[in-house]
């Protein structure tokens, strides 16, 4: 103790002195920081209400609520985060995960209301004033609680596959699979855009757990065909999936065949479980392919005495005859076919009914008749020349390749079309030729341009890098002929593809003309169904829609004992015509055990 | 007011060591101080039996806000849990937001970049300087010093200004999570911090000429609440209240992490081991973390990434596995226990606070013999803080 | 750590050494020979600090783990003692104190004896309550306790709230019927 500190003491009073550091307003002088987490702001047209947000809340204030004028679409719920500021800790975990980037926070953080209720919104549909607030948190750059790339897919190097027809993916692996399967955050958004609805989220979330019986569980309970859809799906779900707004969106095809990969036959015959007793009823089926064989799948399990009848020497139908077996290989297709049969379906190959065997014997001799044909005819483009025996289907030359049979691989080819098909026929001839004659030369010409077209980009790349040719926006004019033999075709450029309506009515610039050589010209643009069989009596007493047979929602057409199914009542893809054949299927099964059908 | 040697008119100790205190002679009086009482260091209470003005027996209660945040940890993912380990310390929250994520990061495999480190570093120093505000205006106070309170406020309150810019939240910061921090630094924060430091450190002048150059408090406060360095390791005692005890404990030297291996500093030492001692200790570790957050600011890397890969922290699992984490706060050493049993939630999580063992047994064994005025200084001198105890 | 544990070794029945960190290593010991072992540890170790005590529930295996964890300061070692205790399913476990050790470790077992239905028979004030006033179900901290369930059982929820799965509406949305 001193004389200071007697004195020292009251060095305060020099504060007498001092401006007050108080804020004289603080409600409009202090804003918050740049960085602020106050009140929350959705951009609602890029919010997809995957409910991710309310999935990572650990105060469970979010919920998500339908909002007016916002309706479900694919890969959109409709759904919007509603916050509870009653439980809200500012923590941010909610903008951090946000799978679009839409949720942020502003930076204001007052906000005075006498009813409690008004504290419970929807930010960016219940207008507020911070609305469109300028500074507040945004998830920071780089600053991810997901993984936003896709695991790389192996495949084989381009000289290597063009030489034969092996697959040319090689799968994932249990590692690779488990880190694919750890990005999806189970929103489910995929499930309802998947024709099939399948499980998505709970099978890739088996593979996680690396429980790949219950996976294919999951699988068998939507489609017969896991080992077909994971190599060939067109994959709508991953046009819906939410990782792909800000990252690739999650391989589910790949996903789905990596589980059929892994399991045994034997797990796959325990999963699919075995058909009930038998209910003494009997269904005939014409066409072995995807949609006739999945309700022959779902009758057999029913109990019911299912025979599949099928004009070509195997089963699987387009899958087998239309998709080359680089892309499906014939044993994943018997594979998914063997577990059908397994359960006691019968499948009478070489088979044609109408001249085998006609309708009305199927019809006289079973309780219900499906008709599952599929679209085996190719569509004609009818420009001059195409007449020519040169000029030829893409269909017909697919189904050809598949049985064996020397159609007579051109030196050089062009290909009319841009779709999937398209590419399956110029790759299957780019290979035939690597075989025979060493060297690639064919033409893909397609109406579309870059920007539009029909084919999957990986198509349009593989095919590049395995030499063929890909012209955009080219419409067919002619097929040059020269002493009797084809020379090439002649195309113009494409200027429009549908009218002012929205018809289909291309348009061209004449001047300029392009002129593709090729002795074999393949037209690729279309497919439809051969209804012969249904003889012209059946014919005219069906009811039919714009060529189409008329059915309704449970495939059933006009005549009470005969359904439809597949492509040739939906459209051309492996997992719609799985969808129908389990709708058609549950139809047949509640007519024949309540109606006395016939 | 002070010690009397002569112990005959108070209780007789029984053999087991408690004393024999008979309520209903007249000769005691039971008084409790707190959860609601000036003289208390937040929400605690200590329940004293006094004789005269002369505390014989004081028992430590707490739970006043028990909100059982080690049980909610168990019920929320590794990520989920994030969000609520600042809530366990409200005055200085930052470490247990360091202590879980180096704890999940180590179990898990994760390694923090750089830039990361620097900032956690850097977080943690500027909540030392703001919790020692804290206690500043409280030890001052408890002398009925009220101004050195709003000095110190005034000087926290530029301290969370800067927590503000840089996380984006004043108390709860929830900026440091597994994998590295949320940010870097804004624009200009260097210079802005720069500012906050100089006013704290005049700042710090005065409390040291009106606080600590003071005939009352020196007074008071020396020879006040002596803690034996023999009674370190018996009662856990750890921080500042160690050191004024002449031992220089301090995990930022005895368990180096983070970045400080590479910031020259010394733990402040004092040798009186009384209220005074410590709250000197205090006073002076202001500074230190000054010249640190200086330090920091100017060796911190200025780019690079500030969060490590994470994978989808939806389905987050962590394989079997314990650890220990611990961490210098300004109450000394505090730390997380972390088990987990390969699931996505945590199987266990214990926090250590300091103030577990200074506010209970230690408190407990320091407030007896002493003056009734004297009991909210001797309290508020071991710095606790309750929520870290009942958690 | 490894000749620590070697030299332990000779004079308990020690468990395997789990090597966390190059400067922290867990250990599991019988019950009875934790006060000898901790008595070693703080006497010829060094290991004089007590860092903390506290539990774990495995309730799946039938046992409590005690954790004591020490620390010696000058050598920055740590040392998590671990023991392992049957876990009746009603009622208390029982272990032995050690505040006679470490007169601060009254308060971990008194918090045990709250939260987890540890008794420490001996310890100072073991059965007074310590955080929780008026509790009546079981110890808090044991893995059966339903925080949830005693929540909603105990507390009313504000109302209002209400939330939608975004894959079964889309469905419903999408595909009314079903199908």
């Amino acid at each position: 103790m001193s004389f200071k500190d007697v004195v020292s003491p009251f060095t305060a009073w020099k504060n007498l002195f001092r401006d007050p550091v108080t804020i004289r307003d603080p409600l409009n002088d202090r804003p918050g920081a740049a960085r602020y987490r106050g009140f929350h702001q959705n951009d609602i047209e890029k919010c997809i209400g995957c409910g991710t947000c309310e999935t990572i809340c650990q105060n469970g204030a979010i919920d998500m609520l339908p909002v007016e004028g916002r309706a479900t679409k694919q890969g959109d719920s409709g759904l919007r985060p509603r916050i509870d500021y009653g439980r809200c800790c500012w923590c941010a975990l909610c903008v951090d995960v946000c799978m679009t980037g839409s949720l942020s926070m502003s930076n204001e953080y007052k906000w005075v209301e006498s009813d409690p209720d008004a504290f419970r919104f929807t930010p960016g549909v219940d207008a507020k004033h911070w609305d469109h607030a300028e500074l507040g948190y945004r998830r920071p750059e780089g600053h991810r609680l997901t993984a936003e790339h896709r695991l790389h897919m192996g495949e084989m190097a381009p000289e290597e596959r063009i030489g034969s027809f092996a697959e040319i993916v090689d799968g994932y692996d249990v590692a690779q699979a488990k880190l694919e399967a750890d990005r999806c955050v189970a929103c489910g958004l995929c499930v309802a855009t998947c024709p099939a609805h399948m499980a998505i989220p709970q099978y890739i979330a088996a593979i996680r757990d690396g429980d790949y019986e219950r996976g294919v569980s999951l699988l068998y309970e939507t489609n017969p065909f896991s080992g077909i859809c994971g190599r060939v799906c067109t994959h709508k779900c991953e046009s819906a999936c939410a990782s792909r707004h800000e990252g690739d969106p999650i391989a589910i095809r790949w996903l789905k065949r990596h589980i059929m990969d892994q399991v045994s036959v034997e797990q796959i015959r325990r999963a699919v479980g075995t058909a009930a007793p038998s209910s003494g009823r009997k269904v005939a089926i014409v066409g072995a392919g995807p949609a006739g064989l999945t309700a022959a799948f779902d009758l057999a399990k029913r109990g019911h005495a299912v025979t599949v009848f099928e004009a070509l020497d195997k089963p699987g139908g387009m899958t087998r005859f239309g998709i080359p077996e680089y892309r499906l290989p014939y044993e994943a297709i018997d594979q998914d076919v063997d577990i059908i049969r397994s359960l006691g379906v019968e499948i009478r190959c070489n088979t044609r009914v109408g001249s085998d065997v006609t309708l009305d014997e199927l019809r006289e001799k079973h309780d219900a008749v499906l008709i599952a044909l599929g679209l085996q005819l190719g569509r004609a483009t009818r420009v001059p020349g195409t007449d020519h025996p040169d000029v030829r289907k893409a269909v017909d030359l697919l189904r050809q390749a598949t049985a064996g049979e020397d159609f007579g691989t051109p030196r050089s080819a062009v290909v009319i079309g841009g779709g999937n098909v398209a590419m399956d026929i110029a790759r299957t001839l780019a290979r035939l030729q690597k075989q025979q004659f060493g060297a690639v030369k064919v033409i893909v010409t397609a109406l579309e341009d870059f920007a539009h077209f029909l084919a999957d980009p990986d198509e349009i790349k593989e095919a590049g890098e395995e030499g063929i040719a890909v012209f955009d926006a080219r419409g067919p004019q002619q097929v040059v002929v020269e002493d009797g033999k084809v020379t090439g075709l002649r195309t113009w450029k494409v200027k429009a593809i549908f009218d002012e309506q929205g018809r289909f009515a291309p348009s061209y610039d004449e001047t300029d003309e392009l002129f593709h050589p090729g002795s074999m010209i393949v037209e690729a643009i279309g497919q439809m169904t051969d209804t012969a069989l249904l003889g012209d009596a059946l014919t005219e007493k069906l009811a039919w829609t714009r060529g189409r047979l008329q059915v309704d929602a449970g495939g059933r057409s006009s005549e009470p004992w005969l359904w439809a199914a597949g492509d040739m009542v939906r459209g051309p893809d492996v997992i719609s015509a799985v969808a129908d054949g389990h709708r058609v299927a549950a139809s047949i099964h509640t007519a024949i055990m309540t109606e006395q059908a016939k | 007011m002070s010690y009397t040697p002569d112990r005959s008119q108070y209780p007789a100790m029984r053999p087991d060591g408690t004393l024999d205190i008979d309520l209903t002679s007249g000769k005691y009086l039971k008084l409790w101080q707190g959860p609601q009482h000036p003289g208390i260091t937040g929400n605690m209470s200590v329940e004293l039996t006094v004789c005269g003005d002369e505390v014989v027996e004081g028992k430590t209660h707490v739970g006043y806000l028990h909100r059982g945040f080690e049980k909610l940890m168990e019920r929320r993912t590794f990520i989920q849990v994030f969000p609520i380990v600042c809530r366990v310390c409200v005055p200085e929250p930052d470490f247990n937001e360091y202590c879980y994520a180096a704890a999940v990061e180590e179990l898990a495999g994760l390694q923090v970049p750089e830039q990361a480190r620097w900032i956690r570093t850097l977080i943690l120093e500027m909540g030392r300087v703001n919790s020692y505000m804290m206690y500043l205006g409280g030890q001052a106070g408890a002398f009925g010093l009220g101004v050195i309170g709003q000095w110190t406020t005034y000087a926290r309150d530029l301290m969370l200004d800067r927590f503000e810019e840089l996380t984006g939240a004043r108390i709860y910061h929830m900026f440091i999570l597994p994998g590295g921090v949320r940010d870097g630094l804004p624009d200009g924060f260097a210079q802005r911090m720069e500012e906050t430091l100089a006013e704290i450190e005049r700042t710090m002048k005065d409390v040291y000429e009106v606080m600590f150059c003071n005939a009352v408090f020196k007074t008071r406060a020396v020879g006040l609440g002596y803690i034996d360095p023999a009674l370190l390791d018996q009662y856990g005692v750890t921080g500042p209240n160690a050191r004024a005890a002449g031992v220089a404990k301090d995990v930022r030297k005895d368990h180096p992490y983070l970045a400080y291996p590479e910031l020259d500093f010394e733990p402040v030492t004092g040798t009186e081991s009384d209220v005074y001692a410590r709250a000197d200790v205090r006073r002076r570790d202001v500074l230190v973390s000054v010249d640190l957050i200086r330090q920091i600011l100017a060796k911190m890397p200025k780019e690079g990434p500030v969060m490590a890969k994470l994978p989808n922290v939806l389905h987050w699992k962590i394989p079997r596995g314990e650890t220990y984490i611990r961490g210098e706060c300004s109450r000394g050493e505090y730390g997380y226990y972390l088990v987990t049993d390969g699931s996505g939630y945590p199987r266990r999580i214990n926090v250590r606070g300091p103030s577990y063992t200074h506010a209970m047994a230690l408190l407990e064994r320091m407030i007896v013999n002493v003056n009734i005025s004297d009991v909210a200084a001797l309290m508020v001198s071991l710095h606790t803080y309750p929520p870290e105890i009942e958690r | 750590m490894r000749t620590l544990y070697e030299r332990l070794k000779a004079l308990f029945p020690l468990g395997e050494l789990t090597e966390q960190r190059p400067d922290m290593g867990f250990v599991t010991v019988p019950a009875e020979h934790l006060r000898p072992l901790l008595t070693q540890l703080r006497d010829r170790e060094g290991y004089t600090h007590l860092v903390l005590l506290t539990a774990v529930d495995w309730i799946e295996e039938g046992q409590f783990q005690l954790t004591y964890l020490l620390c010696n300061r000058g050598a920055a070692r740590d040392l998590g003692v671990r023991v392992m205790i049957p876990r009746p399913a009603v009622g208390l476990a029982t272990m032995e104190g050690i505040h006679d050790l470490w007169p601060t470790a009254a308060t971990y077992q008194r918090e045990l004896r709250e939260m987890f239905g540890i008794d420490f028979p001996g310890s100072p004030r073991v059965d007074e309550e310590f955080i929780l006033e008026g509790w009546i179900d079981i110890p808090p901290y044991r893995r059966d306790f339903d925080t949830r369930k005693f929540s909603e059982e105990n507390f009313n929820h504000r109302p209002g709230r209400e939330t939608r799965d975004p894959a079964q509406y889309m469905k419903q949305q999408l595909y009314p019927d079903g199908k």
